[in-house]
């Protein structure tokens, strides 16, 4: 019996539950709560799906793990950006924005392709890809290409019931007035968490509900 | 001493097209008098020779291909490689339509004689698809002479060079038909019985032609050539033999073309950042796409990377006829400042992936960010092109979203204000044009930035995420 177990192991074939080797490189996220629950934080390469509305505060979870992912001299990419990204608030967060491509594509092939491109390049750190449509066989191939580039993918969804993707960590984002109410869908080499909050209080005090802050300019515009 | 190398194309025009070509067909090019003046070896084992009326070639081979003389097109080529050559050789004049003179007086001392020089002219000639014969002379005349008749002979033995000369058949000199013919019928034959006659009897019998033609042949008279001057940049051009009309296919002989113009970056440690290659067409006017890549290239895969991206977005209506490849300006190489133990990071520059983006999607489509001195949020944020210099100067505003509408949409839903007024008077003297800020949260929690204008309407400007 123990034969037959020593084989499956030396096969890669059994995982051990007390084994704790971390399946990727982290990289400390910003938010101490997020580590914690992460294990160390953001992986530094492959793919990070975040399923999520925009505007909730899904750019300022990331931008710390960003800023720190270009210090070393790579570029940072913004693949279709919802809007106009701007200049100001991403200067303002310490994003270097010599560092910074900002591409716009017609269709999602183009996306595809120029994500494939900037990753295997191995001048990029990160990709930022908002709403695209990806296949099972597509995720496989960017994975190996951030893998290759050593760079990670950030794709930027919206929440949906698809088929789960190869990817490293899969995150869904809700609306909290305080920040943002996250659950780990999937992570590599770890479990699934529940939802639980990232407070932003004190990064963004500015973007976080204040009760006795006018109150009266509630209004409905019609 | 003075010593003249002499360079004879035989096929000049017909070499250019062959290389593209694949199957073995014979080719032979006819001028306009329907004689045969070019033709490859597969014309000359079914006995088709130079001079040979377009009747009798098709006679002796059913399948003979035809290509018009173009005497620009002739000159282009003869021109091309004497600028190839130039490189090795600083004196060469043109001799058109297919011949190069090349004078050795000097350059000699720089290769430390002849044979090493010929090694390297040699080396530069079998990098290009023409077919040549060759020969040395004491005069540029008579190294002609020599070459023209196929002697293929370096040497700077002068007394030998002269023995040679002496012997040659006076069909192969400049002379004009009516000279030789009257030279003939006095029975001289070859050029030494000519030149051993008395320059007055000579004078006394035939017009000026030959007697200055002889003393340019011994280098008594002055002979005035016109030595060509670099050219700046890079032009070729190639005729294709069959007309393609997919772009895929075209990237194989414009890889030829690359090449040609990777040794002729090499050599002048130089590289380019644009290439215009022209698509010509039988009917319509000829197509230029332009191909830039930001860092600066002089090879060949590279370049011929940025093609193919760029040419899988043009979409030719009518099959090319050939393509002309054209590079206006060289760049100086720059030194990398890489250090040497820097651990390499990727295959690729940033400049380099964006050449590559700007190729496929456009130039357009890919931009950097700077931050604008401006007050006013529509703005505050420029789009340069990537890595454009950057203004340190300017400070980033406090709370600002993370994206900008275009133009700013009426608000339409029930939203929280949390925190506000931030006022915009865009001028002073218009009072209606003011703006106050707000940052507002509506019910599926997405932080807005709004604005509320002096008639009290309310607009999205933004969003923060």
């Amino acid at each position: 019996m123990s034969a037959l177990l020593e084989q499956l192991t030396r096969r890669q074939l059994l995982w051990h539950g007390n084994s704790q080797q971390a399946a990727y490189q982290a990289v400390a996220s910003g938010y101490a709560e997020l580590d914690k629950q992460l294990a160390g934080g953001l992986p530094a390469n492959g793919l990070i799906e975040i399923q999520t509305e925009q505007g909730i505060g899904e750019l300022r979870l990331l931008l710390p793990y960003l800023q720190q992912q270009h210090q070393d001299g790579r570029l940072l990419v913004m693949i279709s950006p919802p809007a106009d990204p701007c200049a100001d608030m991403l200067a303002g967060a310490g994003i270097n924005l010599a560092q910074l491509l900002v591409i716009s594509v017609k269709n999602n092939k183009e996306a595809l392709w120029a994500a494939e491109q900037c990753l295997q390049s191995g001048c990029v750190a990160a990709v930022l890809l908002w709403q695209v449509l990806l296949r099972l066989a597509q995720a496989r191939r960017l994975q190996l290409a951030a893998e290759q580039g050593n760079a990670s993918l950030i794709l930027l969804r919206r929440p949906q019931a698809a088929l789960s993707l190869p990817v490293n960590l899969s995150l869904t984002l809700a609306a909290h007035p305080y920040g943002v109410l996250l659950n780990v869908n999937k992570r590599k080499g770890g479990w699934p968490a529940g939802p639980f909050l990232v407070d932003m209080q004190s990064r963004w005090p500015a973007l976080s509900y204040r009760y006795d802050g006018l109150k009266q300019a509630q209004r409905k515009a019609g | 001493m003075a010593l003249y190398l002499y360079l004879q194309f035989p096929a000049l025009q017909l070499d250019n097209v062959s290389i593209a070509a694949t199957s073995a067909l014979p080719l032979a090019v006819v001028d306009e008098q329907h004689r045969i003046i070019q033709l490859d070896s597969l014309c000359a084992e079914r006995g088709i020779k130079f001079g040979m009326t377009l009747g009798s070639a098709a006679a002796l081979c059913h399948n003979l291909q035809l290509i018009p003389y173009q005497h620009t097109r002739q000159l282009e080529l003869l021109d091309a490689v004497a600028q190839q050559l130039y490189q090795l050789s600083p004196d060469i004049a043109l001799d058109p339509p297919d011949g190069l003179y090349l004078r050795l007086c000097q350059i000699l001392r720089l290769y430390q004689g002849l044979d090493s020089y010929w090694q390297r002219i040699q080396t530069a000639l079998s990098a290009m698809p023409y077919r040549y014969f060759y020969a040395t002379g004491n005069t540029p005349l008579a190294a002609k002479c020599l070459a023209r008749q196929q002697l293929n002979l370096i040497s700077s033995d002068g007394e030998a060079l002269l023995a040679q000369l002496q012997r040659s058949p006076l069909r192969f000199t400049d002379l004009s038909p009516d000279i030789q013919q009257q030279l003939q019928r006095l029975g001289l034959q070859q050029l030494g019985q000519v030149m051993a006659l008395s320059q007055a009897e000579l004078a006394r019998r035939f017009e000026h032609g030959l007697l200055s033609y002889l003393g340019r042949l011994r280098g008594e008279f002055y002979h005035a050539l016109d030595y060509i001057q670099p050219q700046q940049g890079f032009s070729s051009t190639l005729e294709l033999l069959y007309d393609i009309i997919d772009t895929a296919v075209l990237t194989t002989p414009l890889k030829l073309l690359l090449q040609q113009l990777e040794q002729q970056l090499k050599r002048a440690d130089a590289l380019c950042h644009q290439l215009l290659l022209e698509i010509r067409f039988r009917t319509q006017k000829a197509l230029t796409v332009i191909i830039s890549s930001v860092q600066g290239e002089y090879r060949a895969a590279q370049w011929l990377r940025l093609c193919q991206l760029k040419l899988e977005t043009v979409r030719l209506t009518e099959p090319a006829s050939g393509i002309k490849l054209d590079v206006p300006r060289f760049a100086p190489q720059r030194p990398d400042s890489n250090t040497l133990f820097q651990p390499v990071q990727g295959a690729m520059s940033a400049l380099q992936l964006t050449s590559v983006l700007q190729a496929r999607l456009g130039r357009a489509a890919v931009s950097g960010l700077s931050l604008q001195n401006q007050h006013l949020p529509e703005q505050a944020s420029g789009r340069p092109l990537p890595f454009s210099t950057v203004n340190n100067e300017v400070p980033a505003l406090a709370v600002r979203p993370a994206f900008l509408f275009q133009s700013a949409i009426a608000l339409t839903e029930q939203v929280e204000l949390n925190s506000g007024p931030e006022r915009f008077c865009i001028n002073r003297w218009q009072p209606q044009l003011q703006r106050d800020y707000f940052i507002g949260r509506n019910r599926q929690g997405q932080w807005l930035w709004l604005y509320r204008t002096a008639e009290q309407r309310w607009f999205v400007q933004g969003m923060f995420s």
